[in-house]
């Protein structure tokens, strides 16, 4: 089996490199058969990687220990489910899955549904083939996941434990798709500035592949988020590691390439931009492997340290000077078809607001960077801390959180009109009455009251624009209107669902990063310990064997303000094969706090040390994801896909709205 | 003033007012990161200053007290030893000859005042997954989002 899995990468390899060139030049030269040749070599490349993939999978889950990763990343004991995660587990398989995902998303662009012939499918083609080869060359030459182990051992060294975990079933291999998904945007972006090509047709097929490469990332980052709050065990979720960095940079730069596209839609603006970000937005993902292959972060990752990285540094170097020649070279071809007229227009609101996303990824990336610059300036290597990161988050969040309150109601490309500048008079009202009743519950953070009174502004601003969109609707029943406005913009309603969801993703961040408290308790079995509000009862210790490890779990019974509020259960697990203790948080969640407690060794059956934390509004964090995500999901779906609005019998408001927009106009208006 | 000037100036002033804070918060939290050897290397003129330090632990000089409040042991990354004292909760896999990141200030040339000892956690791309500590119990550097 390992010979065929070889054979086959090299297949992949060679099948891939012949389709990027045959597709290149069959684009150029208009040679048709060309161009066939090597879409069947395509789909006989990713074929062949589809054989890979299998292999390996099926090695893994079968403890096929002939394979050298297999005997790396699995064991006996480990349960069928984490065997398959094991596929990700390595370096070798996590390149393999990425290939994989990338050899599929290609031939789902070139082959997925159309709604006009476009002329840059082919070109796009090979260069997602191009980079598809790449990624399997290194496979082939570095990272050999079908490489036959020197002798076959009854046992494998197993998954590292911290991997053991429901999110790592699905965290990497989203994140993998997330980067998979930014190569197509890219390819777009090399294939129009080749063929001179950037015009709407292209944000129409770039649009979808942005949002859907941004909402992976985004899902991928936020179940890192999660594991890293359950498993790490320190209290937080977000610790801006090098790693945790590099995927953040690109989605930043991501997000800001999404809203840039919506500019160049409606107003043909930030044509540059936008191409640059997708050029930007592909090369960072690239980075984010490089930080963890190269060796040369100081990360609490573990990393091997490898030329791969190298490699990826090489071919990022690649991309920004390739990149910076071509959109030079087509500089002409993206020159803006207006001017921005006024800052009271949604496109300078856009402009504003990819600004300081960019910005934020900039420092994000020079605060990782800061070892190699600091050597290569100073002569010394310095690390930054927490401090540096968030002290740049507070002022570019809120100017985020502004600019979401005020874009519902700002127009694209004219000013204000009276009765909008009253709703975001009466939005804003909002947003103080938000802060004053902070302020009144006792907060004071000048942080906290301003996320308070931004966070009610953007709820007010999204409710009233709807409320005025309902009203031009011909419809007297308010809520139909309101259900027919919803239906005649289904995108633009999918933005607000997202806006909320950063919207409460922001009250979550400000609520857990600044109202933290933290206890460390030696508590002896039977006794109560009392804490802001919390009695705290430790009541027994036990032990559990589970599954290649045994857990020493403590009960811990909370009271709340007299009442019995939870009971947890921190743990301390034993891995019999690893040799070793890892800590096993409980988390009590609830809307307005989450208590998380973490338990230490070594006092003896009776005594424990634990760890108690309070995260107030950690759940809105959460929230806000699944939110977003559910606005990103809303907003793929093609505009065709949603029902028609529901029609109303005509009343005598008809004649008095006749000015005002139908459903059906709406909707094309929409559509345009 | 044209649109695009206004907007301009706008992004050169949060720009600035980006980089003073990212340079206030930089000044407040930055740290030496050196090696053992450096460490010992250049001890004269690191006496006082914030370090990260890296290195692996000497086998046969860990000593942790009961209560796993405080630790002492020994640095090394090739040749000098550096000689470590901690204070807080440390990592429960903590452990002789495992790689470790000791912050800290050094308080004289011979003794390295260790306020957070970090594990290096395995991760994905891990080559030699037997020997190394777990994620779960590596604490991490507190500050971040929480």
């Amino acid at each position: 089996m390992t010979v065929l899995g070889q054979l086959c990468l090299l297949a992949a390899m060679v099948a891939c490199g012949y389709a990027a060139f045959a597709c290149a030049a069959g684009w150029r030269l208009g040679h048709r058969g060309l161009s066939r040749s090597g879409v069947a070599a395509a789909v006989a490349g990713v074929a062949a990687l589809t054989v890979v993939a299998t292999i390996l999978g099926w090695a893994l889950v079968g403890k096929d220990f002939r394979f050298a990763y297999v005997v790396d990343y699995s064991s006996r004991e480990l349960p069928w489910h984490y065997s398959l995660s094991a596929f990700w587990g390595g370096q070798a398989g996590s390149l393999l899955l990425w290939a994989w995902l990338l050899g599929l998303l290609a031939l789902a662009y070139r082959f997925g549904p159309r709604r006009e012939a476009s002329p840059l499918v082919e070109p796009t083609f090979a260069v997602l083939l191009g980079y598809l080869g790449f990624l399997v060359a290194m496979m082939a030459f570095g990272a050999d996941p079908m490489e036959p182990s020197t002798s076959v051992p009854s046992e494998g060294a197993g998954l590292g434990p911290s991997l053991q975990h429901p999110a790592m079933l699905v965290h990497p291999p989203v994140i993998f798709l997330g980067y998979a998904g930014w190569a197509v945007p890219f390819a777009l972006a090399v294939a129009g500035l080749a063929a001179g090509r950037l015009d709407a047709h292209w944000v129409r097929q770039t649009r979808p592949w942005v949002l859907f490469s941004w909402l992976a990332l985004g899902i991928g980052i936020l179940l890192g988020a999660q594991w890293a709050y359950e498993e790490l065990g320190w209290g937080g979720y977000w610790g801006w590691d090098p790693v945790e960095n590099g995927s953040l940079i690109p989605w930043l730069t991501g997000t800001a390439l999404v809203h840039v596209l919506l500019a160049w839609r409606y107003r043909g603006v930030l044509k540059k931009t936008a191409v640059l970000l997708a050029i930007a937005t592909f090369g960072l993902c690239n980075f984010a492997t490089f930080l963890t292959r190269s060796g040369i972060f100081s990360s609490l990752h573990a990393f091997s340290q490898s030329p791969l990285g190298w490699m990826f540094l090489v071919f990022m170097a690649v991309l920004a000077v390739g990149g910076g020649v071509l959109v030079a070279f087509r500089r002409g071809a993206m020159m803006p078809d207006h001017p921005i007229p006024a800052l009271g227009t949604r496109e300078a609101l856009v402009a504003i607001s990819a600004f300081a996303l960019v910005l934020l990824a900039a420092v994000a990336l020079v605060g990782t960077l800061m070892i190699p610059l600091s050597q290569a300036f100073f002569g010394e290597r310095i690390v930054v801390g927490a401090a540096f990161y968030n002290n740049v988050l507070m002022p570019i969040g809120l100017l985020l959180l502004a600019a979401t309150g005020i874009a519902p109601l700002v127009n694209w490309g004219t000013a204000l009109l009276p009765a909008q500048k009253r709703t975001l008079l009466l939005a804003t009202f909002v947003g103080a009455v938000s802060a004053g009743i902070a302020l009144a519950t006792g907060i004071r953070h000048p942080m906290a009251l301003a996320v308070a009174g931004l966070a009610a502004l953007a709820v007010a601003a999204m409710a009233a624009a709807l409320i005025l969109d309902a009203r031009r609707r011909d419809d007297r029943r308010r809520w139909l209107a309101v259900l027919s406005a919803l239906r005649s913009r289904p995108r633009q309603y999918a933005g607000f669902l997202v806006h909320l969801g950063f919207v409460s993703l922001a009250v979550g961040v400000t609520g857990s990063s600044l109202g933290t408290h933290e206890r460390e308790l030696d508590v002896r079995q039977g006794e109560s310990i009392e804490w802001t509000g919390y009695s705290v009862r430790f009541t027994r210790l036990f032990e559990r064997d589970l599954p290649g490890k045994t857990a020493v779990e403590a009960q811990l019974d909370v009271a709340r303000n007299g009442l019995p509020w939870c009971t947890l259960l921190p743990a301390q697990h034993f891995h019999r094969l690893q040799n070793h203790w890892t800590s096993r948080v409980a988390v009590h969640a609830a809307w307005t706090r989450d208590l998380y407690a973490i338990l230490h060794r070594g006092q003896g059956n009776d005594r424990i040390h634990v760890t108690l934390i309070e995260n107030p509004l950690m759940r809105w964090i959460w929230l806000g994801g699944c939110v977003m995500t559910a606005g990103a999901l809303v907003g793929l779906v093609p505009a065709g896909r949603f029902p028609a609005p529901p029609s109303s019998p005509p009343g005598p408001h008809v004649a008095l709205r006749r000015k005002r927009l139908s459903p059906k106009a709406s909707r094309a208006a929409d559509e345009r | 003033m044209s649109t695009g000037r206004k907007l301009a100036i706008g992004a050169v002033v949060v720009a600035g007012i980006t980089a003073s804070m990212a340079y206030l918060g930089g000044s407040a939290s930055w740290q030496y990161y050196v090696t053992a050897d450096e460490c010992v290397t250049n001890a004269d003129s690191l006496v006082g200053t914030r370090l990260r330090v890296s290195g692996k632990i000497v086998p046969g000089t860990l000593q942790v007290t009961a209560d796993r409040r405080h630790a002492v042991f020994s640095l090394t990354t090739a040749e000098a030893t550096l000689p470590v004292a901690c204070s807080g909760p440390l990592p429960d896999n903590l452990a002789e000859d495992i790689e470790v990141v000791v912050e800290g200030r050094l308080e004289h040339p011979g003794l390295l005042r260790g306020n957070k000892v970090l594990t290096r956690c395995s991760s994905k791309y891990e080559s030699d997954p037997a020997p190394v500590s777990s994620a779960s119990t590596a604490r991490r550097e507190r500050g971040g989002l929480r």
